[in-house]
């Protein structure tokens, strides 16, 4: 009993050690005055000025956009190269594939940054929406690669060789074996690249320009002035904007589950009837 | 299989709603793509209602981009792949992209008002003749003191520091030219010295200082000071101006052996293109009545004489924010160092704060 006693203190610790500072965050977007130095009583004025604030509400858009888009052909560029990782036979190629795209999960987002920014110059291409999207779709393919992969590495050689034994064509096995069995992969891949899209400050600060801004950036440039207290109510709406983001992937996942045990049911009955 | 691809294309169609919608958010702003005005800005240094007023006025939209450091616009206007038409740096900057032939020359026909102008603002070192820079703030390194636990008397000149009285009670703000700068004024010496012995002079007398010094710190230093947390601290005079603004405690000085004088100026990179915009914006920019709702906007010094009548009494009549002739001319404005030297000055700024006691 005492055992569990204390893992469950320990845990509690390290829940508020985490949330605490986001709550003290978000408490403050109710205070009135101008900073975070004592609470001065409760007002919605700084989330009356941050939807008044159209040049934020652009940003975020903006940034949203970006995230979804570079995240979802992220996913497929990713889940197809995991693929064909997954079948490279020879180990030497298998190896040296993964161990690049390793580096570049490991390798600073300032250094990656800044050889965007170098590359993008060299090759003339102006620097904004374009430049930011290429650089965010690039720099999550390795998550993707990273998350789909053992999903595949998972997959019994036996059901690819049972569809074949079916008659089934390649592009059948891929669509019906395949791809249904490693979508719980590619979901949590769009998902991470959808975060790392969304709070990459390092990238998005080289290559970004011409009017073209992401919340990150735009946050860090204001504050140079002392961050206002309308960011601590843009920061409470983020927040509730992830929590809706964890329970939607909650009943995604959950769905899955239910569809996977709804055939299984089925499939039992079929057998059950066979036997009769 | 069917199920990925109709999240795919759920996923699309939500990214070509935010596209519309960021689209139709762009054009409430009023742009309409060719009669944009590009500028980069610092964060929070301009108002925005002056922004609406210009666009209402003259139809050209401004489609603001903000940095946080000089070095950060250079990279991007040096490197291309922008289209600024008008960013604000400061004034060792301003020389560094001159000589670097980033900046192209302002059309002095074009600009009405330049008469607004301070004599003493104009025709500075590092920009003769104001080839390429119009000046849009000033503004002064001086110290803040917390009248709770200081008074005026004691803190006159940059000497008056190094008293022990303020042992752990003096805030300095992050940066190697201005700290060793103001150390390097206290023996008399220039603000642009780059002579090394008498520099590492200068960092002597710093580590003397180190007793009481609290913290070296940068924007936070002005929630500190708005909170009573130290008696003194060096700083702008705009970052001032914004503790004094939420603390009635604080008051500004300016040493009267001289300071740093500094100023943020509009120049016209090379990558400009829409130059009937950049005037129009340098002309609406320069009327008295739009500079002194900027200046009271932003809590900074204009530099627009014209302007700085209209601004309330007490504000103008402060010889803190707005000091006299003797002070300026004894202030010096930072030159543009080689970069051994600047290497030099944040050395042993780092040594300063790294080996403090």
């Amino acid at each position: 009993m005492k055992k569990w006693k204390w893992t469950n203190l320990y845990l509690i610790f390290v829940f508020v050690m985490l949330y605490v500072p986001i709550i003290y965050l978000i408490a403050y977007s109710f205070s009135e005055g101008e900073r975070m130095s004592g609470f001065h009583g409760f007002t919605l004025a700084h989330y009356a000025e941050l939807f008044a604030d159209t040049r934020m509400i652009q940003i975020v858009v903006d940034t949203l956009m970006l995230a979804l888009l570079s995240s979802l052909i992220a996913t497929i560029v990713g889940t197809l190269g995991a693929l064909a990782i997954s079948r490279t036979v020879r180990p030497l190629v298998k190896n040296t594939v993964l161990s690049l795209n390793n580096i570049l999960m490991v390798s600073p987002d300032v250094i990656i940054g800044a050889s965007f920014l170098i590359f993008f110059t060299a090759l003339k291409i102006p620097l904004g929406f374009g430049s930011v999207l290429m650089s965010h779709i690039a720099f999550s393919i390795p998550i993707v690669v990273l998350m789909v992969l053992p999903k595949l590495q998972e997959m019994q050689q036996s059901m690819l060789d049972a569809a074949r034994d079916l008659g089934s064509t390649n592009s059948q096995t891929l669509a019906r074996v395949v791809l249904p069995f490693i979508t719980p992969g590619i979901l949590s891949g769009f998902f991470m690249a959808f975060t790392y899209s969304l709070d990459d400050f390092a990238v998005t600060f080289f290559v970004t320009g011409n009017g073209f801004q992401t919340l990150a950036v735009e946050i860090y440039a204001r504050a140079r002035q002392g961050i206002s207290l309308e960011i601590n109510a843009l920061s409470g709406v983020m927040f509730i904007f992830a929590l809706l983001l964890v329970i939607g992937y909650y009943f995604i996942q959950q769905g899955s589950q239910s569809r996977k045990a709804k055939h299984r049911k089925e499939s039992e009955a079929i057998i059950h009837e066979a036997a009769h | 299989m069917k199920r990925l691809i109709s999240m795919a294309v759920a996923i699309l169609a939500v990214a070509l709603g935010l596209a519309f919608w960021s689209q139709d958010l762009q054009r409430s702003q009023g742009a309409t793509g060719s009669n944009t005005l590009n500028f980069a800005n610092w964060g929070d240094y301009i108002d925005p209602a002056l922004i609406k007023k210009f666009q209402k006025e003259t139809g050209y939209h401004v489609n603001m981009e903000t940095f946080d450091s000089n070095e950060a616009m250079y990279t991007k206007i040096q490197q291309g792949g922008t289209s600024y038409d008008l960013t604000v740096p400061s004034e060792y900057m301003v020389e560094k992209m001159a000589e670097d032939k980033l900046l192209i020359p302002l059309d002095k026909s074009k600009l009405k008002g330049l008469s607004n102008y301070g004599a003493s603002f104009m025709n500075q070192s590092f920009d003769p003749g104001n080839k390429y820079s119009l000046p849009y703030f000033w503004g002064t390194l001086g110290i803040v003191y917390n009248d709770k636990f200081a008074k005026a008397s004691e803190l006159q000149h940059w000497n008056d520091l190094w008293n022990p009285r303020w042992k752990g009670n003096i805030m300095l703000i992050d940066s190697a030219r201005d700290i060793l700068g103001f150390s390097l004024v206290s023996l008399g010496k220039s603000m642009n010295t780059t002579n090394p012995t008498t520099l590492a002079l200068a960092k002597a007398k710093l580590d003397q200082l180190s007793p009481n010094v609290k913290a070296v710190v940068a924007d936070e230093i002005k929630m500190y000071m708005a909170d009573n947390e130290a008696a003194v601290a060096v700083d702008w005079s705009g970052e001032a101006a914004d503790m004094m603004a939420s603390n009635s405690h604080l008051h500004y000085i300016v040493p009267s052996e001289g300071s740093n004088l500094w100023f943020d100026n509009f120049v016209i990179p090379k990558t400009a293109k829409n130059f009937k915009a950049i005037y129009a914006f340098l002309n609406f920019m320069t009327d008295p009545k739009n500079a002194a709702q900027n200046a009271d906007y932003v809590g900074y010094s204009t530099p627009n004489d014209a302007a700085k009548k209209l601004l309330p009494k007490d504000v103008r009549n402060d010889k803190n924010f707005y000091p006299g002739k003797e002070v300026l001319d004894r202030s010096e404005v930072y030159r543009n160092l080689a970069p051994k030297t600047v290497g030099l000055y944040n050395d042993l700024f780092l040594e300063f704060k790294m080996y403090r006691r």
